[in-house]
């Protein structure tokens, strides 16, 4: 059985790329699938962080590219959910340790140990580094912000999923691109300040698979090594459950995304 | 070493592939070949004046005498062109060139060989008062049939920094053409989607090109190098479906 592989990419940086491949990959292993997310940004290693396992950290991505470590040895598994685990990028290199064939060994061997899911956390740009991350993909989420410049940015990377892939080069069924437009704020939206989820998806033509919205959650998550998704109290975490659903093929309605209604006593006296 | 070499030769001899424009004449009359031509190189001096070309004799029904012959090649010259050989065509244009002491350009011999004994090679156009096309377009691509190139078809869309060219011929988009993209034809561009990136027709100078688009946000419109940018789409023209075109140095674009 191989893996299905999914790379989270999005060309701009700070979007919410790592945000949301700990999230998307949490979510995958608590609707029960088996599976393992990666860290392609080496030099630069923060999945670690959000997932909550930097101290865990004893061998890295590179060294089982580089065959100095076996993958058993360097996959670190998840405190809270024991069909998940995280392969971490090296802090101390840089891209170019990476290789194609040395992605492709790490892959298969995932396969082989019997995962069914890899998330690949892209790093910004369209370099080297997030050309390897999305170039055995099967599916692809591309992170989007509201905003005019990250629009532009994923626009070129859709553009570079369907020619830059294995799947492209082999002339394969393209691979499936799921839009998630991550940091909504509806009010802003509704004075125009930001393009709503209408405009994105007109401007790039697809989609979106999910909506996240901008919540200080995400940041408090973060900062605690959590991932949002696991904090089914907030929206954020109520929107990532939504999208990991829908990418396994459920249809649920997008929520969160219009301006909340003021109840009775706030209309009243403000708030 | 360098010595040695030029002793032994005097220079070198290399075959190489070169643009060259085509005047095919579609009748006998040097006055309006000549007037047309003229109005060509005004239009486009730094891509007519002087240029080398081939004068097409194949769509004429049948091979004028050497005294016509002779005017039209005095007409190309006096236009401001220079004309340098004949485009090959049946026996008797190879005679014709002797003749004239012209160089036959082996353009379309591959198109014309099965027409051997065919006294009319071709059929000419049925445009009576089109004028003759210059056309400048590299030697091996050029199409043997007058005018139908057919059209390049791009399903989808075109991505920011994504490049899609349509050489020698038109270019339909069925799809967005995205910011930063760029879409290039020869011919005419059609773009049945949102064009909010460049869109260039005429590249190799067909000022006739003209531009569709459906939903009009250019950043950029180029007709045969004339173009327009637009830092602010004029509001009469954002979202709606509009043609591009030339008039003299002028590029035109309203509402269809």
């Amino acid at each position: 059985m191989t893996a299905e592989i999914i790379v989270v990419t999005s060309g701009k940086g700070g979007v919410g790329k790592t945000t949301t491949s700990a999230s998307l990959a949490t979510g995958l292993a608590m609707a029960g699938k088996k599976t393992a997310v990666i860290d392609f940004d080496v030099g630069l290693r923060n999945l670690d962080l959000i997932m909550g396992c930097e101290r865990r950290v004893v061998y890295d991505f590179v060294n089982v590219v580089h065959g100095e470590a076996t993958l058993k040895q360097s996959l670190i598994k998840d405190k809270r959910y024991d069909n998940l685990y995280v392969l971490a990028a090296s802090q101390t290199r840089d891209k170019d340790a990476l290789t194609m064939e040395g992605v492709e060994k790490v892959l298969d061997g995932l396969s082989e140990e019997g995962f069914e899911y890899v998330v690949c956390d892209s790093p910004a740009g369209i370099e080297k580094g997030a050309h390897l991350a999305m170039y055995f993909a099967d599916h692809a989420v591309v992170v989007v912000n509201p905003e005019v410049s990250s629009v532009r940015d994923s626009d070129r990377i859709l553009g570079l999923l369907a020619s830059k892939t294995r799947r492209a080069e082999k002339g394969e069924s393209p691979v499936t691109q799921h839009l998630l437009l991550t940091r909504y704020n509806p009010a802003r939206v509704a004075i125009g300040e930001m393009l709503s989820v209408k405009d994105v998806e007109e401007i790039l033509g697809i989609e979106v698979v999910g909506v996240i919205p901008e919540s200080e959650n995400v940041l408090t998550a973060s900062n605690n090594g959590i991932p949002v998704i696991v904090d089914a109290a907030s929206q954020a975490g109520q929107a990532y459950s939504d999208t990991v659903a829908r990418i396994l093929g459920e249809e649920r309605p997008l929520r969160f995304i219009d301006v909340p209604k003021k109840g009775f006593l706030q209309r009243v006296f403000g708030g | 070493m360098n010595a040695k070499a030029e002793v032994t030769d005097a220079c070198d001899l290399r075959f190489g592939q070169v643009g060259i424009a085509c005047v095919r004449v579609r009748r006998v009359d040097a006055a309006a070949l000549c007037d047309e031509l003229e109005r060509r190189v005004r239009a486009a001096p730094q891509m007519f004046a002087r240029a080398a070309v081939v004068l097409d004799l194949s769509h004429l029904s049948n091979l004028p005498d050497d005294g016509a012959v002779d005017a039209l090649l005095e007409a190309v010259r006096s236009a401001g062109m220079l004309p340098v050989g004949l485009a090959y065509g049946t026996s008797e244009t190879e005679a014709l060139a002797k003749r004239m002491g012209l160089p036959l350009i082996a353009k379309f011999r591959a198109a014309y060989e099965p027409a051997a004994g065919s006294t009319s090679p071709a059929e000419p156009a049925p445009r009576a008062e089109a004028a003759p096309t210059v056309q400048r377009e590299p030697i091996l691509s050029a199409p043997p049939s007058d005018g139908m190139h057919g059209a390049q078809h791009h399903a989808g869309s075109v991505r920011s920094g994504q490049q899609v060219y349509a050489r020698e011929r038109d270019l339909i988009i069925t799809g967005a053409v995205a910011n930063g993209a760029e879409v290039i034809a020869d011919g005419n561009i059609h773009i049945y989607g949102s064009l909010r990136g460049r869109a260039m027709a005429g590249a190799q100078g067909d000022g006739k090109a003209r531009i569709f688009v459906s939903d009009f946000r250019a950043e950029l419109v180029a007709i045969a190098g004339q173009y327009r940018v637009f830092e602010q789409i004029p509001g009469d023209l954002e979202g709606q479906s509009v043609q591009c075109w030339l008039e003299g140095d002028k590029l035109l674009i309203a509402r269809l």
